[in-house]
C-alpha cells in the first residue's frame, strides 16, 4: 500500500518537482494546494497520511496550519515542513509544533521524508 | 462752484434761512474740499483725499436745490442726497481709504443705490409746487401720484436701517482694537456718529408722520455737525500718523533687541496690534511661502477672514504679512512696518528658506531610505519566489536524474530536459532582475545602447530622437535611464498611446530628458510611487522632474539634470 501525500506550497515549479520525486519513490500524491486556508478541508476530503507543508504560504503560515490540523477531531496526518529558508534556528519551534520535522527544499528527497515519518 | 452755490442760496426765494444755510453749506463744502485736497496731496491715505473732495462737491450740489432755475433745481433735487452716500463711504473707509470688509462694501452699495436710483424714482413722481408755492416746477415730473409716497417711504426705511448699521459698525471699530486705534477713531466716531444719529432722528420723526419734512432747525443742526466732520477727519488722520510713527519706532526698538526665531513675527504683531498676524517668507526656489519653521503658508488667496500684504525690499519680494482686514492702521502701515523690518526680514527669510530646504531634504532622504528598504524587500521576494524556487526544483530533479541514470537512462534524459527548461527560466528571471537593479548595458556600452534596448522591449513603438554620444557621469546616466524606463512603462500601461518619442539632449550644463506620448493624458504625478521615486532620484542630483499630462492631449515627462 503506497503512502498518500498532500503537497501544500505556493510555487508551482516546486510542487511539480516534488510530485515527480515522490511518485518515483512509491508515494501516491493525492492532492496539491497553493494556500494554507484550504488545508483542513482538503485533509478531511483526501485523508492523506502525510502533508508536505511549506512554512511560508501567502495567507497563513505552516505553524498555524499545523495548529488547526491538530486541533481538529478526525485522524491527523503526519506533517513534514519544507522551506527554502534556512530553518536551523527554528528547530525548537518545529519540535513544539507537533509536526514530524523539517526538510530544506534543497535537501528534499524520499529518503529524508521516510526518516521523519513512522 | 461753491461761490455759485452760495449766490444761488442767498437769492433762493424758497429758502427761509438764507444767510444761515448759505454760510453752513459754504463751510461744509469748502471744509471738505480744503481738507480733502491737503490729504490728497499727502498721498498717504489712499482715497481719503478724493473722497473728501467729493463730499465737499456734493454739499454744493445739495445747496443748489435752492436755485430758482427749474433745470438747476431738478439736477440738484436728484443729487441732493448723494452727499450721504459719499459720507458713508468716507466714514467706512477711514483711515486707509479702502473698504476692507464685505459688509462695508455692501453698505456703501446700498447707500449709492438709495441716493441715486431710488431718489430719481421719487423725484419723477414729485410735484415740487405742492406745499412750496415758491419752488420752481419739476421739469422731470411724470405724474404726481401714489408712487411718490410709496417710494419715499421705502427710501426712508432703507435710510434709517442703513444709518443705524453704519453707526454700529463705526462704534464697533472704535471699541475693538488697541488704545492707539481707539484714539484714531474717536473724533470720527464722535462727530460722524452724531451727524448720522441726528439724521436718523430726523428721518424717524418724518417716518412717524410728525413732520412732513425734515425741519429747517434739524437741518441746521445736522449740517453744523457735518461741517465739523472734515476737521474730525483731519485730527483722526494726524493721530493715525502719530500712531503709525509710534508703532514703527516701537517695532524698530524691538528689532534692535534681537531675539530668536519668531521674534520678528511677534514684534510685527505687537506693532500692528494684530496677535493673529502671520509672517510668510517667500522662497523663490520653491515658488512658495513658508513660515519661520519652513512650513508652507497660504498667502494668495489668503485664508478666510484674512488679507495678505506683500513686503518688498529693494524691489525684491521677500515676504508677505497675513493679517486681519480690519487692521485699523491699514495696509500702508503694514507695508511701512514690513519695509522698516526689511533687513531683518531678509535675514529671517534666508533662515526660513534654509529650514524649508532642510525639511524638504529630510523628507526626501526619508523617502529614499524607505524606497531603498522597499526595493530590497521586493528584490528578496522576487529572488525567493522566482529563481530560488526554480533552482530548488532543479535540485530535486537532478537528484532524481542521478538515481535513475543507470537503470532508466531514457527517463533520466526526460528529467534532464525538464531541468534545462527550469534552468533557462531561472536564468531569464535573474537577468530581468539584474537589469532592474542596474542595467549592465548602461555600464558597458552607454546610454544610447541602453535606451535602444529599452525602446526595443517597449510594447508601444518608440521613436528615439536624440541621445548624447559622450559618456555621462554614471549617476546621471542611470537617472536618465530610469526616467525613460518609467515613462515607457507608464505609457504602455495607462496611456493607450500609438507612439512615444524619447529625446535626451545635453545643453548648457544640463541634460534635458523628454519622453512624450500621444495617448489619453490625465496622468497624476502624485499617484503611484514610481514617479515619486524618480522625483527623489532626480532631486538627489539637483535636477527637477516635470509631468505635463492634460486630459486627452498626451503625456510628457521631462527631467532636467545638471551635468557639467
Amino acid at each position: 500500500m503506497r503512502e498518500t501525500v498532500l503537497i501544500v506550497d505556493d510555487h508551482p515549479s516546486f510542487r511539480a518537482s516534488a510530485r515527480r520525486m515522490l511518485e518515483a519513490n512509491g508515494y501516491a500524491v493525492v492532492g496539491e494546494l497553493d494556500n494554507g486556508d484550504g488545508v483542513v478541508a482538503a485533509v478531511e476530503k483526501l485523508n492523506p497520511e502525510v502533508v508536505l507543508l511549506d512554512v511560508h504560504l501567502p495567507d497563513i503560515d505552516g505553524f498555524e496550519v499545523t495548529r488547526r490540523l491538530l486541533d481538529g477531531n478526525g485522524a491527523t496526518p503526519q506533517i513534514v515542513f519544507v522551506s527554502s529558508h534556512d530553518f536551523t534556528d527554528l528547530d525548537e519551534a518545529v519540535g513544539a509544533s507537533g509536526a514530524r520535522g523539517f526538510v530544506a527544499k534543497s535537501e528534499l528527497s524520499a529518503e529524508a521524508i521516510s526518516l521523519l515519518i513512522r | 462752484m461753491g461761490v455759485a452755490a452760495f449766490v444761488v442760496m442767498l437769492n433762493g426765494e424758497h429758502n427761509v434761512h438764507r444767510g444761515a444755510f448759505a454760510g453752513l453749506f459754504l463751510a461744509t463744502g469748502w471744509g471738505f474740499v480744503g481738507v480733502g485736497l491737503w490729504v490728497w496731496k499727502q498721498r498717504s491715505a489712499g482715497n481719503m483725499g478724493p473722497l473728501m473732495v467729493a463730499v465737499g462737491l456734493s454739499a454744493f450740489v445739495k445747496g443748489l436745490v435752492f436755485s430758482n432755475d427749474s433745470v438747476v433745481f431738478a439736477i440738484a433735487s436728484v443729487g441732493e442726497v448723494l452727499i450721504y452716500a459719499v459720507l458713508i463711504q468716507l466714514l467706512l473707509s477711514f483711515p486707509s481709504g479702502r473698504l476692507e470688509t464685505r459688509l462695508d462694501r455692501l453698505l456703501v452699495t446700498i447707500a449709492y443705490v438709495n441716493t441715486t436710483v431710488v431718489q430719481l424714482g421719487v423725484f419723477l413722481f414729485t410735484d415740487s409746487k405742492a406745499g412750496c408755492a415758491s419752488c420752481p416746477s419739476n421739469p422731470l415730473l411724470i405724474e404726481h401720484s401714489q408712487a411718490e409716497a410709496v417710494l419715499s417711504a421705502a427710501q426712508l426705511d432703507i435710510s434709517i436701517a442703513l444709518l443705524g448699521a453704519v453707526v454700529a459698525v463705526l462704534y464697533r471699530r472704535w471699541r475693538s482694537g488697541t488704545p492707539g486705534r481707539a484714539r484714531v477713531f474717536a473724533p470720527i466716531v464722535a462727530v460722524g456718529g452724531l451727524a448720522f444719529l441726528l439724521l436718523m432722528a430726523a428721518l424717524i420723526v418724518e417716518q412717524a408722520g410728525l413732520s412732513s419734512d425734515i425741519s429747517d432747525a434739524q437741518t441746521l443742526a445736522l449740517f453744523a455737525s457735518i461741517a465739523c466732520l472734515p476737521f474730525a477727519f483731519l485730527v483722526g488722520l494726524l493721530r493715525s500718523r502719530f500712531s503709525e510713527a509710534d508703532a514703527i519706532s516701537a517695532l524698530l526698538a524691538q528689532l534692535g533687541e534681537g531675539g530668536g526665531r519668531g521674534a520678528l513675527r511677534d514684534a510685527l504683531a505687537d506693532a500692528l496690534g494684530d496677535p493673529t498676524l502671520q509672517l510668510a517668507y517667500w522662497v523663490p526656489g520653491q515658488d512658495a511661502y513658508v513660515d519661520a519653521d519652513g512650513q508652507a503658508v497660504r498667502v494668495d488667496p489668503a485664508p478666510a477672514g484674512k488679507v495678505s500684504t506683500i513686503v518688498e525690499h529693494e524691489g525684491e519680494r521677500i515676504a508677505a504679512i497675513v493679517h486681519s482686514p480690519g487692521l485699523a492702521e491699514g495696509r500702508e502701515l503694514v507695508q511701512t512696518a514690513g519695509a522698516a523690518a526689511g533687513l531683518t526680514l531678509r535675514n529671517e527669510r534666508l533662515d526660513a528658506e534654509l529650514r524649508a530646504k532642510v525639511a524638504e531634504l529630510q523628507a526626501s532622504r526619508l523617502r529614499i531610505v524607505q524606497a531603498g528598504y522597499e526595493q530590497r524587500r521586493r528584490l528578496e521576494r522576487d529572488l525567493h519566489d522566482g529563481a530560488q524556487q526554480r533552482l530548488m526544483a532543479l535540485g530535486i530533479d537532478l537528484r532524481m536524474v542521478r538515481e535513475r541514470i543507470e537503470h532508466d537512462p531514457l527517463g533520466a534524459a526526460e528529467l534532464l530536459d525538464e531541468s534545462l527548461h527550469e534552468l533557462n527560466e531561472a536564468t531569464a528571471e535573474l537577468r530581468e532582475l539584474a537589469r532592474g537593479i542596474h542595467p549592465s548595458v548602461l555600464t558597458n556600452r552607454g546610454l544610447h545602447a541602453a535606451l535602444k534596448g529599452l525602446a526595443s522591449r517597449s510594447p508601444v513603438p518608440v521613436e528615439l530622437l536624440q541621445t548624447p554620444t559622450d559618456r555621462l557621469p554614471p549617476s546621471v546616466e542611470s537617472a536618465v535611464y530610469f526616467v525613460v524606463a518609467e515613462a515607457l512603462t507608464n505609457a504602455a500601461r495607462y496611456s493607450r498611446a500609438q507612439t512615444v518619442t524619447v529625446g535626451v539632449v545635453r545643453d548648457n550644463g544640463h541634460i534635458d530628458v523628454e519622453v512624450s506620448d500621444d495617448g489619453v493624458g490625465g496622468a497624476d504625478a502624485d499617484q503611484g510611487s514610481g514617479l515619486r521615486g524618480l522625483q527623489d532620484r532626480v532631486a538627489a542630483l539637483d535636477g527637477r522632474l516635470d509631468l505635463t499630462s492634460p486630459q486627452g492631449l498626451g503625456t510628457t515627462l521631462r527631467a532636467m539634470i545638471p551635468c557639467a
